[in-house]
């Protein structure tokens, strides 16, 4: 066994040494390390232990009476805090509460964004639809061509009992031929020549219907009937209708929620 | 009146529970032993007995820190360790002559010779003490705190290293670094006797 460092004898001096035999051993057949070691010790026993000066037996109850008003009460200490982490829990739901609501109206304006991102522009919608203003007068022509429609079914049954729908036969062609005029206003801007061709010839028997001198009686309903074709009209009629049927099919499958 | 019919867990229970007056018997029952610790590493009566108090107020905060396994006595130990430590630092940091660099050879010799007149003297006046004081304080407070506590508390480099917060090796080393330096301090004293 090598001499031992000063450090390994304070360690042994302490109790501390690893191998306490060894050392011991290593003592006994080495004079010069037993020496360092003696001097060792006598140097840590000649440092005295610092003894403290003696306190009383009432020195701890002494303490307790010094410190004692000075410390808080650990229930209230508790309560206080059980308090503060209800608080801390109400806050802290409410955190979560502000954050699910600010996640939410994140999502929904991201949304938002998102639908207007892919929603076409009404520019574009306008672009790709062009704006269906057709249904307006389709509307209004079917309702005008449905009241013409029935005018003229009257007209071709007037014959049998006439004397009592005279007057109301010719109220109705005079605010019929006012309705006519309007749509052919309108069906003029079109590009529609059965449409035209069929207004205007209802023009002319709405025109008699109303204006025919003397009234409608049995002379004039029958000159309707034969100079103005009047079963005719009426077929043209039922063909627009049914045409503005097809349409507004059609209209309500393209423009539905549209501009109508 | 303090209750002294609990054991420390007990005790302690019994204080996060409400029972502020329970902890006297905690102090009662460890205040002689924080005391002793405190003298020998402040050397001042005063500062011990203010060590002790700090130490179990310290330790009265902490308590509902402290794990039931420990043992509390060691726990406050501890704890007035660090009080102490801080408290010489403090003073220390307050003085204005101070010892000097333990680390300076020529310091070392100028120390010993400034309060000793010769061996003869120092044996015939009594002042080994105050040597050994002289030397003591010559120490870091760190070495001086771990030599006390191995030297004269009989604690292990593990207890040591838990007390001041550090590695037990490095416990260790503060412990050989003061044993030398107090050795080469204290030869005019081996050589007079």
């Amino acid at each position: 066994m090598k001499h031992l460092t000063e450090e390994e004898m304070i360690e042994h001096a302490y109790g501390e040494s690893d191998n306490i035999v060894a050392v011991e051993r290593h003592f006994a057949s080495c004079p010069q390390c037993a020496e360092g070691f003696a001097d060792l010790e006598h140097d840590l026993t000649g440092v005295s232990r610092l003894n403290a000066p003696p306190r009383d037996a009432h020195y701890g109850e002494r303490v307790w009476g010094s410190i004692a008003p000075s410390l808080p009460l650990y229930a209230h200490q508790k309560q206080r805090f059980a308090w503060f982490s209800m608080n801390a829990g109400w806050a802290k739901g409410l955190g979560y509460a502000a954050a699910c609501a600010l996640l939410m109206a994140g999502a929904f304006y991201a949304g938002r964004q998102w639908e207007h991102s892919k929603r076409p522009s009404m520019a574009q919608v306008e672009h790709k639809n062009p704006p269906v203003k057709q249904p307006v007068v389709v509307v209004v022509l079917d309702e005008h061509l449905d009241r013409s429609e029935r005018f003229l079914v009257q007209l071709k049954h007037a014959d049998v009992d006439l004397s009592e729908m005279a007057q109301p036969m010719r109220d109705e062609a005079r605010s019929l031929l006012a309705a006519n005029k309007v749509c052919q206003q309108k069906a003029a801007k079109s590009d529609d020549p059965e449409l035209n061709t069929a207004l205007e010839h209802l023009d002319t028997l709405l025109a008699q219907a109303a204006n025919s001198p003397g009234g409608l009686n049995t002379q004039s309903i029958s000159k309707l009937q034969q100079e103005m074709n009047s079963d005719g009209l009426l077929f043209e009629v039922r063909v627009l209708r049914s045409r503005i049927d097809d349409h507004k099919k059609d209209g309500s499958n393209t423009a539905k929620g549209g501009t109508i | 009146m303090v209750r002294m019919d609990r054991n420390d867990h007990e005790t302690i229970q019994a204080v996060l529970s409400g029972d502020k007056e329970a902890y006297g018997a905690l102090v009662v029952r460890h205040s002689h032993s924080l005391f002793r610790v405190a003298f020998r590493i402040t050397g001042n009566e005063a500062d011990a007995d203010d060590v002790v108090q700090e130490a179990f107020l310290r330790g009265y905060r902490k308590l509902e820190g402290f794990e039931s396994r420990a043992n509390f006595g060691t726990w406050i130990y501890r704890i007035a360790v660090h009080c102490a430590l801080d408290k010489v630092k403090h003073r220390r940091g307050g003085e204005t002559s101070r010892v000097g660099d333990a680390n300076d050879p020529e310091l070392d010799q100028l120390q010993v010779a400034d309060r000793s007149a010769g061996p003869e003297r120092i044996l015939l006046s009594g002042e080994i003490g105050s040597m050994q004081e002289t030397a003591l304080h010559g120490l870091t407070a760190t070495e001086r705190t771990a030599f006390i506590l191995r030297h004269m508390e009989d604690r292990t480099t593990v207890e040591i290293g838990a007390a001041l917060g550090i590695e037990p090796n490095a416990a260790k080393q503060a412990v050989f670094r003061a044993v030398q330096k107090l050795r080469r301090r204290l030869a005019p004293l081996r050589v007079a006797t």
